[in-house]
């Protein structure tokens, strides 16, 4: 990233056009509703290719809501609907008449909880690969590889790619799902969470993933820990009572962020 | 010692004493069946019960080879027809229409059909098949049974979608599955021991229903595999012959009891040990 295009990230100009800079995300007036609840509040910011957005505030501010957005999650469930503009390579997703599966294909989502399927570990992974792709057995197995050692998993599960899912560990769990959704080869992929269920080694790796996983993929992240954010993001975004109240570089937020409340809420003021 | 304290301590041997009394009480019936079922139906267990045909009136030789026949038959074919039809409503109940408003009618309405009495829907099946049809079958007689499976199948299917957590149908759905797919090869195969023992129970359960076949499957002296005529099932056949005069009749009626019991204890253990399977995962 250039320093011409941190400062326009600093300086919010959310509205600049995409192909100014590698903008992968654009979310535009975008409002979300629980039936007639409003959830989300004219929300406007850009995700930045290959690079680490994270979404903080306290309990209830929107994030989550915002980040199933980007993968039309809300869908599953009646009376949500969300109005305004989401972006993913300029097209617009919130198309009624868009295809929900190739969206998902292109946008991943891991968890809070992780959820192996209840299959063995090498089928985990080579589901969803099958859905897609038709590849023959060695090439399967090639994909399945390369996934697990894309989400430093294969040097523990090489022995046991016949075991259940559900035999690993919560952390080791955790990767398999990154594993599962790296192998389709999405766009973006959306963490919701993914560490709150974790001990500190287990997160401690998953970060070093995120880390790595920026080079080929952009990233959202919702975290309820401040620290994290820190450590993982490029930019994060503050919110609050379902309103973006400050967006930029990570750097500048936690250090000379421009709003009151951000201050308040990274300083362990309220949250 | 503090009194309150002492006579909290009197509370509690008593309410133990009583709800082991209970229990055991319940039990004591079971095995009083059990042994009864035992003790006059083993007498009359031999090869030939499962080779002879039902005895004509004052007969001292038969066995109850149609009848088990019948009811192996007749209780297959109500199971094949009523399983898939309430395994499709329960997915319909527990991932389709889970917000849907029919759902709620269709649950009520099922729930009723799960309680009402078996002659009942002997009744129905008599006016809806039997009659129009022209005369007693086996078809009708699977007919009804297949009608008891459904509402049985119906809640299972439904509680064991349920119990499948959100989050898997998400995770899969986050992987750009369709619909269809996410619930076969995610929530089914989560929810596959819990459904499996409910379609076994449910088997365990028309197995010995007597109230049913009466007046639609009726009874057949001879060995008969033709479902459109009326035939030989063990619950109506231990109904006619434990009534009749005949000592050899009563005999083999005991048998069939016993067979039956034995039948629907074998399942059921089948159910549980899967059960157990399932809790363990």
């Amino acid at each position: 990233m250039t320093d011409l295009q941190v400062m326009t990230a600093v300086n919010g100009d959310r509205a600049a056009p995409s192909r100014d800079r590698h903008v992968t995300l654009e979310v535009r007036d975008l409002d979300f509703f629980y039936g007639e609840a409003k959830a989300l509040k004219n929300i406007s910011l850009d995700l930045e290719r290959h690079s680490v957005t994270a979404f903080i505030g306290p309990s209830g501010c929107g994030k989550s809501t915002l980040l199933r957005i980007f993968n039309r999650m809300y869908d599953l469930y009646p009376g949500q609907r969300a109005e305004g503009q989401v972006l993913l390579e300029g097209e617009n997703i919130l198309d009624p008449k868009l295809d929900l599966n190739l969206l998902r294909a292109r946008v991943g989502m891991v968890f809070q909880k992780p959820t192996p399927f209840p299959m063995t570990i090498y089928e985990n992974i080579a589901f969803g690969i099958k859905l897609y792709e038709n590849l023959s057995k060695s090439e399967l197995d090639g994909r399945v590889e390369h996934a697990l050692r894309g989400a430093a998993l294969w040097n523990e599960v090489k022995d046991k790619l016949n075991a259940s899912g559900l035999s690993l560990s919560g952390g080791q769990q955790q990767r398999l799902c990154i594993a599962r959704t790296v192998a389709i080869q999405p766009e973006v992929i959306l963490f919701d969470e993914p560490c709150s269920a974790l001990d500190p080694i287990s997160t401690a790796k998953i970060e070093e993933l995120i880390d790595e996983l920026k080079a080929k993929y952009t990233i959202a992240i919702v975290t309820h820990n401040m620290q994290q954010a820190a450590r993982v993001s490029e930019y994060t975004a503050f919110m609050y009572l379902g309103e973006l109240v400050e967006f930029g570089e990570t750097t500048r937020i936690f250090t000379t962020p421009e709003k009151r409340q951000t201050q308040d809420y990274i300083t362990g003021r309220f949250g | 010692m503090n009194p309150i304290y002492t006579s909290r301590a009197r509370n509690d041997k008593i309410v133990r004493f009583l709800c082991l009394f209970a229990a055991a009480f319940g039990l004591m019936w079971l095995g009083l069946i059990l042994f009864t079922l035992f003790w006059n139906g083993l007498a009359g267990l031999n090869f030939s019960v499962f080779t002879e045909m039902t005895p004509p009136p004052g007969s001292k030789t038969g066995g109850l080879a149609n009848a088990i026949f019948g009811s192996l038959i007749m209780t297959v074919i109500g199971v094949g027809i009523g399983a898939p039809i309430g395994l499709f409503a329960g997915t319909y109940l527990a991932e389709y229409g889970r917000h849907e408003k029919l759902s709620n009618y269709v649950r009520f309405i099922n729930d009723i059909l799960l309680s009402a009495p078996s002659i009942v829907i002997g009744l129905f099946i008599y006016g809806a098949v039997v009659v129009p049809m022209g005369g007693f079958s086996g078809l009708a007689g699977s007919l009804a049974l297949a009608v008891i499976v459904i509402p049985v199948v119906v809640r299972t299917t439904e509680d064991m979608l349920l119990l499948v957590p959100n989050q898997l149908r998400e995770a899969a759905s986050a992987l750009g599955l369709p619909r269809s797919h996410v619930i076969r090869s995610i929530a089914y195969k989560a929810a596959r021991t819990g459904i499996v023992t409910g379609i076994l129970l449910a088997t365990a359960r028309v197995a010995g229903e007597t109230a049913p076949l009466l007046f639609t499957a009726l009874s057949n002296q001879f060995w008969n595999a033709d479902l459109m005529k009326s035939m030989a099932n063990l619950p109506v056949t231990i109904n006619n012959f434990v009534q009749s005069p005949y000592e050899y009749w009563r005999q083999l009626a005991w048998t069939g009891a016993l067979i039956i019991t034995l039948a629907v204890l074998a399942l059921n253990i089948v159910a549980r040990m899967l059960d157990a399977e399932r809790k363990k995962k």
